[in-house]
């Protein structure tokens, strides 16, 4: 499996089609967790486990958590899938089509874009454990948000808190 | 520049045109926007790893932060909207109220 990071790269791009196409949003949901757990495999193949372990806790065990009680308390009797709308069926093949047809574009040799290249490490394979860095990067960059990012940090947990009062009073009700 | 690179941008292209078409649910766009948000740290991620800024880790996860804020403000819209009519279909907002 020399590709392999080639291959989540293409099936990520697959899934954001899959909810991008509109079906109804309980399969949309499901669509962008498959991507996301793509996601976290191909920044995770480039050295970041931190950021990955970040991509499945907070964004799919937080905010897509969320989504999908909403969704399961907004949706309709009959969710069309991308099976049974002929308008979403299309839009999906239109875009895997569209999708197919750059992979072999890139991969016929016949193009001129600049400074683009597939031999690198980050395409092909996953990088190796033990000994190969000294440095950790993503766990010292996480770290360091805390000690040279601290306006950063204040920031975000003042934004945070003040979104609790920003939603408390847009679902107020008005009479 | 690796060809990776060129398939998460492209997601993200995707997920733009997604948002800005409207079928009948509102939260499909909702949905498309958190797609656009987890290109945009996929890329920032694999940027910052791939070119050994290490002080540039900060981004993707200030990134997220300002994302799950968002996501609450436009859940918290929709909450609203389902309960003034019971669904959230994009051609029941033609009041210009809720």
């Amino acid at each position: 499996m020399m590709y392999v990071v080639f291959i989540m790269s293409v099936l990520y791009v697959v899934g954001f089609i899959g909810f991008s196409s509109k079906p109804s949003p309980v399969y949309g949901g499901m669509s962008l967790v498959v991507s996301g757990g793509l996601g976290c495999g191909i920044v995770m193949s480039s050295g970041g486990s931190f950021l990955g372990l970040v991509v499945f806790l907070v964004y799919l065990g937080g905010m897509m958590v969320v989504f999908g009680y909403t969704i399961a308390m907004a949706t309709e009797e009959y969710p069309e899938t991308w099976g049974s709308n002929v308008v979403v069926l299309s839009a999906f093949l239109v875009g895997l089509l569209m999708e197919v047809f750059m992979v072999m574009w890139l991969f016929s040799g016949e193009h001129e874009l600049v400074g683009f290249y597939f031999s690198g490490l980050e395409g092909l394979m996953v990088l190796g454990e033990g000994g190969f860095e000294y440095v950790r990067e993503d766990y010292s960059g996480g770290a360091s948000l805390y000690s040279y990012g601290f306006w950063f940090l204040a920031m975000a947990g003042w934004m945070l808190f003040v979104s609790i009062f920003i939603t408390i009073e847009v679902t107020r009700k008005r009479y | 520049m690796p060809y990776i690179y060129i398939n998460i941008i492209l997601a993200f292209v995707i997920s733009l045109i997604g948002t800005l078409i409207y079928r009948s649910h509102l939260i499909s766009s909702l949905l498309c926007l958190e797609g656009m948000i987890l290109s945009l740290f996929t890329l920032n991620a694999l940027l910052s790893l791939n070119i050994n800024f290490t002080l540039s880790t900060i981004v993707p996860l200030i990134l997220l932060v300002f994302a799950a804020c968002e996501a609450a403000v436009g859940l918290a819209l929709l909450i609203i909207i389902s309960n003034t009519y019971g669904l959230d279909y994009v051609q029941n907002l033609n009041l210009l109220q809720c």
